[in-house]
C-alpha cells in the first residue's frame, strides 16, 4: 500500500504530502512517541513563551535591599533581663558546665541559693549581641559551647569557689565583679584579698605609725624621756658637742616635765 | 552515640587533662571536646578515668593530654583541630588498646 501512494505523496522530492491521512495510524495511547498533530504544532509554536527582556543589564541596576531582620519579642524580653542583670548584680561568673545532671543541678542550686547566687542561662546569640552592644565586649570569647551564669549582688566570691570546688563537672572561665573583667586565677587572688575595712586600717596605722611613736613616747611617764635626753646629752659629749647648748637643754626637759 | 560502637569507650583511659585559656579564639574544639568527654555515657564507660581542666590566661594553646593505663601518652594540641579529629583519634586508640576485653565479651 505504501508503495502505490508513494508518487502521490510525494509529488515533488523535498515536498511535504498534499494530502495526509489522520485516521490511519496509531492509537491515541502509544507506547512510542507519537508524532504531533500539525495543528497542534503550530498552536504551540504561537503560544510558546517570550520572557521579557530587561531593560538594562542586571549589573546595571541597584541590587534589591533585604529587610533588616527584626528582633523577635522574646530576644527583647530576654536582653531586658540580661540589662537588669548587668545593672544589678556585682558579680557575674561565667561557668562551663560538662553534662551536669538534674540533681547535680539542683544540689549546685540549693548550695549557691544559701549564698543567695542565683543560676541562669542564656541563648549564646541573644548574648552576643548584646555583648556587643555594651561595653562588655571582652566577655564575648567566653560564651561557646555549655555555659551557665552565676549571678549575685553581692560578691561572695569564697563561697561560690568552694561550692564550685566540689561539683567537678562546672568550670569557671572567667567573671566580671565590680565591674572588673577577672580570669580564674584573678578570682581566686579576690577571693584572698582581706576586706576593706581592715585594708583601710592597715593603711592608715602605716600613715600614722612616726606620729604614733612620737605620742607615744611623749606620754610615757617623764621619768623616763628625761633619761633618754640625759643619754643623748653623754653621747653628744663624747662626740664633742659644745656644753652650753647641753645645759641648756636639761632645764628646758625639766620644765617640760 | 551507641557506647561500643560509635561512642567513646575510655576503659583503656587513666586521665585526661585539659588546659586552655578561654579568651582566646582556637578554644571552640577543645572546649567541645571536653563536652563530649565529659558528657554522662563517657563518664559512664569508665569511672575511674579523671577528667581534669585547667583554666588559664596565658595567651597558650590549648592542649589535651591523655594517660592510658599502660603507660602511653596521647597529647592533642588543639590550637588547629577540629573535634572530630579529636575525638576519633581517641578512639582509635582506645579500640586499639582494648580489643581483647570486647573480643572476649562478645563471645
Amino acid at each position: 500500500m505504501a508503495a502505490t501512494l508513494c508518487s502521490r505523496l510525494f509529488p515533488r522530492p523535498g515536498w511535504l504530502p498534499l494530502a495526509q491521512s489522520i485516521r490511519h495510524g496509531s492509537k491515541a495511547v502509544t507506547r512510542h512517541r507519537k508524532p504531533v498533530h500539525i495543528l497542534k504544532k503550530k498552536l504551540m509554536a504561537i503560544t510558546e513563551y517570550i520572557p521579557p527582556k530587561p531593560s538594562a543589564p542586571p549589573g546595571a541596576l541597584a541590587p534589591p535591599t533585604r529587610k533588616a531582620e527584626q528582633e523577635s519579642g522574646l530576644v527583647k524580653l530576654l536582653k531586658k533581663d540580661l540589662q537588669t542583670v548587668f545593672n544589678e548584680c556585682k558579680m557575674v561568673a561565667v561557668v562551663h558546665n560538662n553534662a551536669t545532671n538534674s540533681e547535680d543541678m539542683l544540689i549546685l542550686k540549693h548550695r549557691l541559693h544559701r549564698h543567695n547566687i542565683s543560676i541562669k542561662f542564656f541563648p549564646h546569640q541573644v548574648m552576643r549581641s548584646f555583648l556587643a552592644g555594651s561595653r562588655y565586649r571582652n566577655m564575648e570569647p567566653l560564651f561557646i559551647g555549655q555555659t551557665a551564669l552565676f549571678v549575685s549582688k553581692e560578691p561572695k566570691v569564697r563561697e561560690m569557689l568552694q561550692v564550685l570546688r566540689g561539683t567537678p563537672q562546672m568550670v569557671l572561665l572567667g567573671a566580671l565583679i565590680e565591674n572588673t573583667l577577672l580570669s580564674q586565677q584573678g578570682v581566686v587572688g579576690y577571693s584572698r584579698l582581706p576586706s576593706l575595712t581592715s585594708v583601710q586600717g592597715e593603711l592608715v596605722s602605716g600613715l600614722t605609725m612616726m606620729t604614733s611613736q612620737t605620742v607615744s613616747m611623749l606620754q610615757h611617764h617623764p621619768a623616763h624621756l628625761s633619761a633618754l635626753l640625759q643619754q643623748h646629752l653623754k653621747q653628744q659629749q663624747t662626740g664633742g658637742a659644745t656644753e652650753p647648748a647641753a645645759t641648756e637643754d636639761a632645764p628646758k626637759a625639766e620644765e617640760a616635765a | 552515640m551507641a557506647a561500643s560502637r560509635g561512642g567513646l569507650v575510655l576503659k583503656a583511659v587513666k586521665k585526661i587533662m585539659i588546659q586552655f585559656c578561654p579568651f582566646e579564639n582556637n578554644v571552640r574544639s577543645t572546649r567541645d571536646f571536653l563536652t563530649m568527654v565529659g558528657s554522662e555515657k563517657a563518664r559512664s564507660t569508665n569511672i575511674n578515668c579523671e577528667v581534669t581542666t585547667e583554666v588559664k590566661h596565658d595567651k597558650s594553646e590549648p592542649v589535651i593530654d591523655i594517660t592510658f593505663i599502660d603507660g602511653e601518652r596521647l597529647v592533642m594540641k588543639g590550637a588547629k583541630l577540629t573535634t572530630q579529629e579529636m575525638l576519633s583519634a581517641l578512639q582509635a586508640r582506645c579500640s586499639a588498646k582494648d580489643p581483647q576485653a570486647k573480643a572476649a565479651a562478645k563471645k
